[in-house]
């Protein structure tokens, strides 16, 4: 009796104690976080999961126009995407997809930033300052477009945030994060080269002219002339002359990508599928297929979504003479008039709006389509900054500084201008202001940018329709954003 | 010397003979008058004893006073006096009050009279009975405290089992074991509901014998074994029937849909789509995707045992068709069993249970946006189905497909076969102890197979594959390369393979004749492992089905696609303790203890105490209990703590399995992410369980068992949604899985079953149950004020919430009140709703600031539950003379269900209702106006919300059972014919497929996407036995 005990309690604590060791496994033929960075190809392979999320900027291509006078929402119905009607109409609120989109797809990138630097000091390789350099600059766009949109962000750097902090973190005065990103972009300017043989990476002048952007964005006009022209003075770039409608459109294909008009590009490809389930998983460019003409059957186009619709004041805003009206804006009527067999080509008009016009810089054609779903997989770059954009930002820089140097500031304006073929201006002072901004919206409309430069030139009230002073020259915060850190965050002025 | 001895001993044997005789007799059942094969005879106050043989005759050695006690399980036991007898013939009467029952305890068994925990039994006869593909289905109004909701009716499809309540915004699924072997839910398809002896089903804390992972109660499946000394039984039993679908949505038709179209596009100043809307019926697309479809399942057994070993073997085959999709939604299922136990030495027990299965299914796409069904609803009744010779485009609404097309060009096909089995030795090591040891396992290898071809739904389709309607493939740039992109397959394997290895002694003895003691001491070791690999080959020749295979694929260079592998290991290591003591089996106390080590948890947290007391009091044993009336009466309390690890692996860490994919040089590169974020202090879920029982038997014919539960869940596991800040939005990211919230769950829950012989031949059962549950939120993380559930796709925003104060998943959007009748009645109230015109919904100003506000949540409500406040179920059965009748119906009261189906697409059709929508002043109050424009009329409101309750008739049975003496011509002992309807009746308010909405993500729970509607079966079999 007294033996079956002993037996018992003996095979028990063998088993017992044997078999705890059992539990320390790892998953099998996982990489583990945080025994990650031992290689230099782990640093690059890091490096480019901080490169991935630039690809979401497709976003930053809807809300900068569609927030604008320049285009519509459109979309099969006024619930296809509501947060983007919302935008359209200026009724947007703390309930909007889009919107947290542009919060969580930019924290993930310089979250994957931070991580990168979080391990920096780990390990030693030739060409780490260079690698750092391009996630520098990575981590700056990203705060950039937060803080475009948004004001006062968290500003997180350099490590990873633990899941007890992120619901007590506080947002950041807008200044220090303008700080956080200068320093950034610094860096990057004076470690990067001119040029790269690969392709796609970053550049001292991609750097430079983001730096010079995000200096015009607070208004600190010398600083931005400075850097500026160290991009137009040092940097590889010059404009390229176009005669043809045709030939300005054809500056977005797929051919033209890295031009040497090109400053930043985001890359994409269509070899790889995908499924509107996730947006962010897309390696294509989404805005394309998007922005398409509604079940278009017919030459040249492809079939889309019938998103992000110019806007007849864009069309109208254009002298006809402009080559780049009907570079920038397809009239599809017209367009079908011009065609063989007008009577049949086809195309469907969305639910959500329909203007006639539609996006010729990036919409969906045949010869440039992604493998399924090609609505999705568009392998045209987004061209974040072009030169004509350096050009026009210095050209307001110099015209704006304390010292203003008009007579640079023409020449560069012109020399946007002379290579569409248009006469020179020689306007100077707040004309030549007035004539740099509407320079702007003719050269850059259909790219994102026009919201923006009408919040930050104080134009957007008198533009926009149903625009808010003191309201809509920030995006709300999505309410559930502000949820998720207990309700400390104090919401956008006015969007209670 | 030796010759004295033999003396001795041979006048010693003589003098003992001399006060036994040898009795004999027979021991039959009382109503049947048959003989009971394997009853247990005793003398009372020995050991000796001896066991009925296959025709109930037995032979003992006792004296004339001994008084020998006949037990048999599910008898009463009977003590005679011999009384000088040398026969003695004994009838046993059937126990019907069940008391005797063997319950399952977990490394052990007890009787119901003996039980102190809440535990539910359901007999295998009532989940055959059932007639269901899946045996969780046959549990749906069963027993009080279980309840069954449907992810989907279609064949393959699979349920929910959720024991007292929702406790967890994470998984809810009980733990199953199947003959001692842990058995995962989402592989209950491959049991046979056939093969099954008993279930028995742990609703309190005493499930705490299998700590961490018994939070959500613990299901005991045995299966069936055979009966020492029982003649071999041949037992057939097979039915077919036929399917339809139960219900079918009330859309409009063609000439409905014209008139309702001009009226939405004139209301938005845009030109009338029909100018003739006399189009009559025009097409039902529902018609042209529902079928009847055949359902047949065929099981043959044999089983019995000789003095040493009892065996249960048997084969089946069980076979349903879809009602969606002809042969494209297919289930198919092949079972063989093999269980026998034998003594391999003396007081050496060898059991063995072998289960393999073999599943083959195929199915459509279904209950999400884009699947046959959602197709079939929004698709326009004034298109024909096919045009030209080739399927219709349905060129008007740029997300809907021709659903028979897509049907037509859907090819899958599943196919798992499983092996489960335990070999266990038990070793009687003498009166007291008893030592087992077993090993299970289950292996399971999964085959999928996908055929895409390539196809053309019409222009702008998103499902296209083809380039062109000349079904060209795509060519897709990869650098200077052009690619061809034609059909592809995929193909996966996956494997699993599961085992544990468990040790453990049972003890019990009796001191002093009311002492009782009971302990059991034991160790598990789980692991549970997986592979997964799996590719996708392009170019597959002649787009055909005939070459569907990775390898006849044409790709360049013969290169696979989307190629994934992933591999899976887990462990658990516990050891665990019980011991019950009682006295006299009037007052019991039971303690358990059990310490857990689980791989899901990392070091902080790994290790783990669960455990339970309760007890129990036989009032009616006591003497001062003199109800006649009550037979039996005990008076149960339990309390414990268990807990809930069902997580995916190694969430305490953050991995790098995020997407991290950039282009340079016009060519993807790979590179690396985090994907999880980490949460090193991640640790289970914890349960307390408080439940306070009371079990009587009454007149001789009633059970009745009643519980009060209260059941607080605490650190619930899930992944929230986390605030954008965290960085885990990117590709392949996931929020970090943390212990967050508290949920409480109580109820009553009561059974009520009676039986009776009304008659000679006539027996009569009646079985109720009930189940009052309330569910609330108690906490969500400090600073969160709700976390986010299912979407509302027909206006967006969210539909559903997790929020303390209410229950989980509950609806919250705007409250209306009627329809705006006129511009004045807008104009002149003291609410602005912003974009209000007449016929749209009148909102209700929760927050009574004056507005409406639709961009922030400051209106929004509760409008309305997924979860019922009453579940019952009524079963019946009745013979007589040879025919049974026998039924269950099955109640869900109080529930609300988010009607998430419709379109609004301007083109797409609509449900009948908005036939009845607002026209002018006056017309109604409850429908809005039709219109293309954008109105605040799809905001999520309690216009989508609708009464979820019904009652359905699961299953009713009629059959008949030829008389002996017809049977016997064919060698038969028993022939039974019957015919049966599952799902006959359903009465609901609801307006959707089915009311019954189960979600396998507790937020989605009732949130109906267009739910594969339940199948109506009409069935006929027969049960022969030889």
């Amino acid at each position: 009796m007294k033996k079956i005990k002993y037996i018992c309690l003996l095979v028990f604590t063998i088993s017992f104690a044997a078999c705890d060791d059992r539990l320390e496994i790892d998953p099998p033929f996982a990489e583990d976080a945080e025994s990650f960075f031992n290689t230099q190809e782990d640093y690059e392979r890091a490096l480019i999961g901080a490169y991935d999320l630039l690809q979401t900027s497709y976003l930053n291509n809807w809300i900068g126009e569609i927030a604008s006078d320049n285009a519509i929402a459109g979309g099969e119905s006024v619930n296809d995407s509501r947060g983007l009607h919302q935008i359209d109409e200026m009724t947007h609120g703390g309930v909007n997809d889009e919107l947290r989109n542009v919060l969580r797809f930019n924290y993930a990138g310089i979250t994957r930033v931070n991580y990168m630097f979080e391990f920096r000091d780990k390990i030693d390789f030739e060409g780490k300052d260079v690698l750092y350099a391009e996630a520098a600059f990575l981590r700056a766009y990203y705060y950039f477009q937060l803080v475009k949109y948004f004001g006062d962000i968290p500003l997180i750097v350099d490590r990873r945030l633990g899941i007890e902090e992120a619901v007590s973190i506080d947002r950041t005065p807008k200044e220090q994060v303008y700080a956080q990103i200068e320093a950034d972009l610094q860096v990057a300017s004076e470690v990067l080269e001119w040029t790269n043989s690969v392709k796609g990476r970053i550049t001292k002048g991609a750097a430079l002219a983001l730096l010079g952007k995000v200096y015009l964005y607070q208004d600190k006009f010398t600083e931005a002339a400075t850097t500026l022209d160290r991009v137009i003075n040092e940097g590889p770039y010059s404009t390229i002359t176009t005669t043809t409608s045709e030939e300005y459109t054809a500056l977005f294909s797929v051919e033209q990508e890295g031009n040497l008009e090109s400053v930043f590009e985001i890359q994409y490809t269509g070899v790889e599928g995908g499924s509107y389930g996730c947006l962010v998983c897309l390696e294509g460019n989404a805005a394309l297929g998007f922005q398409g003409i509604r079940q278009y059957e017919g030459p040249i186009y492809g079939d889309g979504n019938s998103y992000n619709l110019p806007t007849e004041d864009l069309y109208n805003a254009f002298d006809p003479s402009d080559i780049r009206r009907d570079g920038t804006v397809l009239d599809i009527e017209a367009f079908i008039a011009e065609q063989e067999n007008p009577a049949d080509i086809k195309y469907v008009i969305g639910g959500g709006g329909h203007t006639g016009y539609y996006n010729n810089k990036y919409i969906k054609r045949l010869d440039e389509l992604g493998a399924g779903d090609n609505d999705l997989t568009s392998p045209v770059n987004y061209r974040v900054i072009r030169y004509p954009d350096v050009l026009l930002m210095a050209a307001e820089a110099h015209n704006r500084k304390p010292s203003a140097n008009d007579g640079l500031a023409q020449d560069y304006l012109n020399q946007v201008r002379n290579r569409v073929g248009l006469s020179a201006i020689n306007v100077t002072g707040q004309a030549l202001t007035e004539a740099i901004w509407e320079e702007r919206r003719f050269e850059l409309s259909g790219e994102g940018h026009r919201f923006f430069d009408l919040v930050r030139t104080g134009q957007a009230s008198e533009s926009i329709e149903g625009f808010q002073v003191g309201k809509n020259e920030l995006f709300p915060i999505p309410q559930i954003e502000i949820d998720l850190v207990g309700g400390t965050w104090e919401q956008n002025p006015n969007y209670n | 010397m030796k010759h004295k001895l033999l003396i001795l001993l041979f006048l010693l044997s003589g003098y003992l003979a001399l006060g036994q005789n040898t009795i004999t007799g027979k021991v039959t059942d009382q109503a049947s008058g048959q003989g009971l094969p394997g009853v247990n005879i005793f003398k009372v106050g020995t050991s000796e004893g001896a066991v009925t043989d296959l025709d109930g005759n037995f032979k003992i050695q006792a004296g004339a006073d001994d008084i020998l006690r006949f037990s048999f399980i599910g008898y009463k036991s009977k003590e005679i006096q011999v009384n000088g007898r040398s026969v003695i013939d004994v009838n046993l009467e059937e126990d019907v009050t069940s008391l005797s029952e063997v319950v399952v305890v977990g490394y052990g068994t007890t009787t119901k009279k003996e039980l102190t925990g809440a535990i539910s039994n359901v007999s295998g006869d009532a989940i055959e009975e059932r007639k269901v593909p899946r045996m969780d289905q046959a549990l749906q109004g069963a027993v009080s405290g279980v309840n069954i909701t449907t992810n989907s009716a279609s064949p393959g499809g699979s349920a929910n089992i959720n024991i007292r309540g929702i406790s967890t915004n994470g998984d809810n699924s009980p733990l199953i074991i199947v003959d001692g072997v842990i058995f995962p839910d989402e592989g209950l398809n491959s049991l046979n509901p056939n093969d099954i002896a008993s279930i028995d089903i742990i609703k309190d804390a005493t499930a705490g014998i299998y700590g961490v992972r018994a939070a959500n109660g613990v299901v005991i499946i045995e299966t069936k074994k055979g009966k020492l000394n029982s003649k071999p039984t041949i037992q057939f039993d097979g039915y077919y029937g036929v399917q339809e679908t139960s219900r079918k949505l009330d859309l409009l038709n063609a000439r409905e849909y014209a008139i309702l179209k001009n009226e939405a596009f004139a209301a938005n100043n845009q030109a009338v789509p029909f100018a003739n809307t006399e189009l009559g019926e025009g097409t039902d697309w529902q018609d042209q995707v529902f079928q009847q479809a055949p359902m047949q399942s065929y099981n043959l057994s044999v089983s019995g045992g000789s003095e040493k070993t009892s065996y249960n073997v048997g084969g089946s085959y069980f076979g349903q068709q879809g009602i969606v999709g002809d042969d494209k939604a297919n289930f198919e299922r092949y079972n063989a069993r093999l269980n026998f136990v034998t003594e391999v030495f003396p007081k050496v027990k060898l059991t063995n249970t072998l289960l393999y299965s073999q599943e083959r299914s195929s199915g459509i796409s279904e209950g999400v946006i884009g699947s046959v069904l959602f197709n079939a609803v929004n698709a326009y009744p004034t298109e024909p189905v096919r045009v030209d010779g080739r399927f219709s485009y349905l060129n008007n609404v740029s997300d809907i497909i021709n659903p028979v097309a897509q049907i037509q060009n859907t090819f899958n096909d599943a196919e798992t076969n499983k092996i489960v089995g335990k070999q266990e030795l038990t070793y009687t090591i003498n009166d007291n102890f008893e030592a087992s040891a077993r090993i299970g396992y289950n292996y399971a290898i999964v085959d999928v197979k996908v055929f895409n071809p390539l196809v053309w739904y019409g222009p702008g389709k998103f499902a296209n594959s083809a380039l062109n309607e000349n079904l060209d493939p795509r060519i897709i740039n990869i650098g200077e390369l052009e690619v061809e992109q034609g059909a592809s397959v995929f193909e996966s394997r996956e494997s699993y393979f599961n085992y544990l290895a468990e040790g453990f002694v049972n003890y019990k003895n009796t001191f002093g004749d009311v002492h009782n003691v009971k302990g059991t001491v034991g160790f598990s070791f789980t692991e549970e492992s997986s592979r997964i690999l799996n590719g996708t080959g392009f170019n597959i020749p002649n787009n055909s089905l005939d070459l569907a295979d990775i390898s006849a694929n044409k790709a360049v260079g013969g290169y696979l696609n989307n190629v994934g592998s992933s591999q899976g290991l887990d462990r658990l290591n516990s050891v665990f303790l019980r011991a019950e003591y009682d006295y006299s089996k009037r007052y019991l106390i039971s303690g358990i203890i059990r310490r857990d080590g689980s791989t899901k948890f990392g070091p902080n947290n790994r290790f783990g105490y669960f455990g339970s007391v309760s007890g129990a009091w036989v009032i009616s044993d006591e003497e001062f209990f003199n109800i006649s009336a009550v037979d039996f009466a005990k008076l149960r309390v339990s309390f414990g703590v268990v807990g809930n690890d069902q997580i995916s692996s190694y969430a305490y860490r953050a991995n790098l399995g995020g997407e991290a994919t950039y282009v340079f040089n016009d060519a993807l590169l790979q590179g690396a992410a985090i994907g999880r974020a980490a949460n090193p202090d991640l640790k289970w879920e914890e349960t307390r369980q408080t439940n306070i029982g009371l079990d009587l038997s009454l007149f001789n014919n009633f059970d009745f068992g009643i519980n009060y539960f209260l059941k607080d869940t605490k650190d619930l596991l899930f992944a929230p949604d986390v605030s954008a800040v965290l960085g885990t939005y990117g590709a392949g990211g996931l929020a970090p899985i943390v212990n967050n919230g508290d949920v409480r769950n109580q109820g009553v829950e009561f059974d009520l079953n009676y039986r009776a012989t009304l008659g000679k031949d006539v027996n009569l059962t009646l079985g109720y149950n009930f189940t009052y549950l309330q569910n609330e939120v108690t906490r969500t993380a400090e600073g969160i004020d709700f976390i986010p559930g299912a979407g509302f796709s027909v206006g967006g925003g969210i539909a559903t919430r997790f929020e303390e104060g209410f229950p989980i998943g509950y609806f919250n959007g705007y409250k209306t009140n009627g329809i705006w009748q006129t511009a004045e009645e807008i104009a002149s109230s003291d609410v602005v709703q912003p974009g209000a015109q007449p016929g749209d919904l009148r909102f209700v100003d929760v927050n009574g600031d004056g507005e409406i506000n639709f961009s922030n949540n400051s209106d929004k409500t509760q409008i309305g539950s997924p979860i019922p406040d009453f579940t019952m179920g009524f079963n019946f059965s009745l013979s007589a003379y040879g025919f049974d009748l026998s039924g269950n119906i099955y109640a869900a009261l109080g529930q609300e269900i988010v009607r998430n189906y419709e379109r609004q697409s301007p083109f797409a059709n609509q449900m009948a209702y908005n036939l009845n929508r607002w026209t002018g002043p006056g017309s109604t109050n409850e429908y809005p106006r039709l219109t293309t424009e954008g109105t605040q009329n799809t905001q999520f409101s309690d216009f989508y919300v609708e009464d979820g309750s019904y009652v359905r008739l699961n299953n009713v049975q009629i059959g008949y059972t030829l008389p002996v003496k017809w049977s016997e011509t064919i060698k038969s002992s028993k022939v039974r014919f019957y015919i049966a309807a599952n799902n006959a009746v359903t009465l609901t308010r609801y307006m959707g497929y089915t009311p019954d909405v189960g979600s396998s993500g507790v937020l989605g729970n009732g949130v109906d996407l267009g739910r594969y509607p339940v199948a109506k079966i009409l069935m006929g079999g027969i049960n022969l036995q030889f």
